[in-house]
């Protein structure tokens, strides 16, 4: 890997990929915690607290941040995934230092005003009534909530009604001491900065941070779903259905990783993939068909993606599961294994060919704790797959008759012809679409 | 060949060896894109060529744009361009259905096409030994492509499910095709691009061979080549695939001038949505309009981020909204400048609009700051540079660019004219454009609101 990691002190370390391909320079400061940690009945309290580095700090209320933003030609975001928070910043490249002197303001020493938390908090109400209108997002939430239940996974980043409702300036403060410590970040940094500078530039934003422990793992291994489990998300109007179907996956440091990645590539990840084939090709079903694998720490999530118009739904989900117990009983072919290593490996270009991309896979490595070099002997990896150990890892993950079936559509005229459509049915149950919001 | 530079050398390389029935390349001008140089070269044939060598990853991106796009679609006929678009990836005479996509696949390359008022445009891009590869298969498809009752019959299907996903059960999309088909009563910009559910379902393969041939042919295409490649031999290989192909006689486009809005129009939808929303489009400029610039910077100044006048106010100051966003379209013939606003629970579309029109005024009324306009146009500078990052993304500004205004290097020439607008510029298009006659708003309900619009 072209990569230069740099030791920052104090457990904190610099990914350095300079390129003067545009003259922009692109920060991330990771934290290796997210929202698995926060505590229950709280959910999406590291949203909230990463949303709050922007509303202020010292000297600076959140106007005048936004608008030293701005005048520096500079672009702040916020990410909080489960096990990771990353602050996304990218500036022209001209007014680096200022941007980096504001950025390390933001995230050391946020005033976390009073007022200004109060009015995140009824903005975040608002948003989660809006998403209300994302029927996508909503087959997400509610897949992944049956699948892993109580589990890290499980849980909502964004919130609910309540757990916004139970978050105060106290929690903020305490969530901020406790995660934005120096030993828990980490800054990947990319563009047209030279290497001295950048590290100088780093060193700005680490050392602004307190030196702390940070917490530890909270995530456990999460445990399989029996049966076939149907949860049917009820919205009025709807002409089409969003449907997830699937289990848990494999997580990145489990032996059969790549085999399965490869597996699923052919089974739904390509336009030429047999899902997409049977679903979009030859019935024109669905607009997209395909098979995601949810990466992360622990084993994450296996799922089929179609949108059918509500009255293909329960042919479509019967045609999916069909399908996928096709992929176990016989397998994938060598001729198959073969096609999707030329794909996979031909078109790594495209997984470096910015700076940007290469120290993001870094900054991967480095939060999922995955081997140093995983990266750069991930090719490796795939060229060594065959159809024996796609087909071993398949059966080992995956079993059709153990699946959640998440659809979001109108349950008065779709509901009974989905339900009549899959065979040996465990649990079923209608919620309402709102349900996380009132 | 002492004097020639070396892009000419290559076309006279391309052009050196005998190939039956192809017509010649000829190199025409360099275009300045910021540090490096677009070639501009045409076919005999009519094919126009935009060539950039790139060589920071070792990648090539191929884009094909036509110039076709929905506007060219005759009423009862709407979305045909589109559905065409997906036809693309079908059989041709040297290739079985699945062919295309299974080679581009096998290569590595990443594929996708797009469709709007204006254009349609097919896009690849590969690891750079494969180009050869891109140039046959793009070449073969724009003159061999066979269209069956199966394929036709599926492929409208699938746009059946598109439409339904992005319009007829997405709030926002179905706003935005009743802000369109209400701003524009006589331009062809007035119906959707995915076209109108019954137009889909009633198309045959005939409608679809004649409007193959009538718009895909090299003289209505330009292609253009982003990456690490040799000049001499990308220009033989398109020479060699593109050459033979025959030009057809393009119709005179038979589009008719939106007549002047004298009075707002208002319209009102119901869903199942939580709260009331707002979306307005006042009649804006052409691209290629030189107030279109300032109107960007405004639309920055009133709309672009957290510190933007409409945020403040909205989301800040008065809390009556959650989201906000704006943008004056980017089309050959003048669009509209679109904001999009979502009221919180409780709050309603009048309070909006209320408060959206006293930033109105206060833009027709006074100028706005040097810190606005300094900010405004850093942003710009940002956004522009984050669109040339990759291979591909260089590819597409250049194709978008000289598709729609005739110049490959115009996103450049877009950062250039953002920097020399003044504060009067922005208050002058202020009144030019955004004028209460001149815009059409429509208003989303929940379905379970009983204060219904007037």
């Amino acid at each position: 890997m072209s990569t230069t990691e740099i030791d920052l002190g104090g457990g904190a370390k610099l990914f350095l990929e300079p390129s003067s391909v545009l003259p922009l320079v692109s920060i991330v400061v990771a934290f290796r915690t997210g929202s698995a940690h926060d505590p229950p009945g709280k959910e999406g309290l590291s949203r909230v607290t990463a949303r709050m580095l922007r509303r202020g700090s010292a000297g600076l209320d959140a106007m005048e941040t936004e608008r030293a933003i701005d005048r520096l030609g500079g672009e702040v975001s916020f990410e909080v995934a489960i096990s990771s928070t990353a602050v996304g910043a990218q500036v022209l490249a001209r007014n680096a230092t200022a941007f980096v002197d504001l950025v390390a303001k933001m995230i050391a020493t946020p005033a976390f005003d009073e007022g200004e938390l109060a009015r995140l908090l009824r903005e975040t109400r608002a948003e989660l009534l809006e998403t209300l209108d994302n029927d996508r997002a909503l087959a997400d939430r509610f897949f992944r909530k049956k699948l892993f239940g109580a589990h890290g996974y499980g849980r909502t980043s964004r919130g609910t009604a309540a757990s916004i409702a139970a978050i105060d300036r106290e929690a903020v403060k305490a969530h901020h001491r406790k995660h934005y410590v120096r030993e828990n970040a980490i800054v990947a940094m990319s563009g047209d900065v030279e290497p001295a500078f950048a590290e100088k530039l780093a060193r700005t934003i680490v050392d602004a941070l307190p030196d702390g422990t940070p917490p530890g793992e909270v995530l456990t291994e999460p445990s399989p779903i029996t049966g076939r489990q149907l949860v049917f998300v009820d919205k009025p109007d709807r002409t089409q259905t969003q449907i997830l179907i699937g289990s848990l996956g494999t997580s990145a440091h489990d032996p059969d990783h790549v085999p399965f990645v490869v597996a699923n590539n052919i089974f739904g990840g390509t336009f030429t993939s047999r899902l997409t084939r049977e679903v979009r090709g030859k019935r024109g079903w669905s607009y997209g068909a395909s098979s995601r694998l949810g990466v992360d720490r622990k084993r994450h999530s296996f799922a089929m993606w179609t949108f059918p118009a509500s009255t293909d739904a329960a042919a479509c989900i019967e045609l999916e599961i069909s399908l996928l117990e096709k992929l176990l009983e016989g397998g994938v072919t060598d001729r198959e294994i073969k096609f999707m290593q030329r794909y996979i490996s031909r078109s790594w270009a495209f997984e470096i060919d910015t700076a940007q991309k290469r120290v993001h896979q870094a900054l991967d490595v480095e939060i999922l704790g995955l081997p140093r070099d995983y990266y750069d002997k991930y090719l490796e990896h795939v060229a060594n797959v065959t159809a024996e150990s796609a087909n071993a890892a398949l059966r080992a993950r995956l079993d059709p008759k153990n699946l959640v079936i998440a659809v979001v559509g109108t349950a008065a005229t779709t509901e009974g012809a989905v339900k009549a459509k899959i065979a040996d049915l465990a649990s079923d149950e209608v919620v309402p679409y709102d349900l996380e919001s009132r | 060949m002492v004097n020639m530079t070396p892009i000419e050398k290559a076309v006279a390389k391309a052009n050196e060896k005998p190939v039956e029935g192809a017509g010649k390349i000829r190199f025409e001008s360099n275009v300045a894109f910021g540090g490096s140089t677009v070639h501009v070269l045409a076919m005999d044939n009519g094919l126009r060529v935009l060539l950039l060598v790139d060589r920071s990853a070792p990648v090539v991106a191929y884009a094909t744009w036509f110039r076709v796009g929905s506007r060219h679609e005759k009423p009862g006929k709407t979305g045909l361009a589109h559905l065409f678009e997906h036809l693309m990836f079908n059989e041709t005479e040297h290739l079985k259905a699945g062919e295309f996509d299974r080679k581009l696949e096998e290569a590595g390359a990443e594929s996708n096409a797009a469709t709007w008022l204006d254009w349609t445009y097919y896009y690849e891009a590969v690891p750079k030994d494969r180009i050869g590869l891109v140039i046959q298969l793009e070449a073969d498809r724009m003159a061999h492509l066979v269209l069956r009752e199966a394929q036709v019959t599926s492929e409208k299907e699938v746009v059946a499910n598109e439409r339904r996903y992005r319009v007829d059960d997405d709030v926002e999309g179905l706003a935005s095709e009743m802000l369109y088909r209400t701003a524009f009563q006589r331009h062809n910009y007035g119906w959707p691009t995915i076209g109108w559910m019954e137009d889909i379902q009633g198309f045959v393969p005939a409608d679809c061979e004649s409007f193959y041939e009538t718009y895909y042919a090299p003289n209505n295409a330009t292609v253009v080549i982003v990456g690490d490649v040799r000049e001499a031999d990308v220009l033989t290989k398109l020479r060699a695939a593109y050459g033979k192909l025959p030009k057809a006689k393009i119709p005179d486009e038979d589009t008719h001038p939106e007549a002047p809005q004298t009075e707002e129009r208002v319209v009102t939808l119901r869903k199942p949505t939580a709260t009331e929303k707002l979306v307005i489009g006042y009649h804006g400029p052409a691209l290629a309009d030189p107030d279109h610039a300032p109107l960007a910077v405004l639309s920055e100044i009133l709309l672009g981020g957290r510190a933007s006048r409409a945020y403040r106010a909205m989301l800040i100051d008065s809390e009556i909204a959650t989201d906000l966003r704006g943008w004056a379209s980017t089309f050959r013939d003048p669009g509209l400048f679109e904001v999009y606003l979502t009221a919180r629970p409780g709050k309603t579309k009048d309070e909006l609009l209320a408060a959206f029109d006293k930033e109105i005024a206060k833009l027709h009324d006074e100028t706005v700051s040097d810190d606005e306009l300094q900010c405004a146009k850093a942003r710009l500078e940002l956004g522009g540079l984050q669109s040339l990052d990759t291979a591909s993304g260089k590819a597409e500004q250049i194709g978008f660019y000289d598709t729609v205004v005739g110049d490959p290097a115009g996103a450049f020439r877009r950062l250039e004219a953002y920097r020399r607008v003044t504060a009067g510029d922005v208050r002058r298009v202020a009144r030019r454009f955004l004028v209460n006659r001149a815009r059409t708003i429509v208003h989303v309900l929940p379905e379970q609101t009983q204060n219904e619009a007037a």
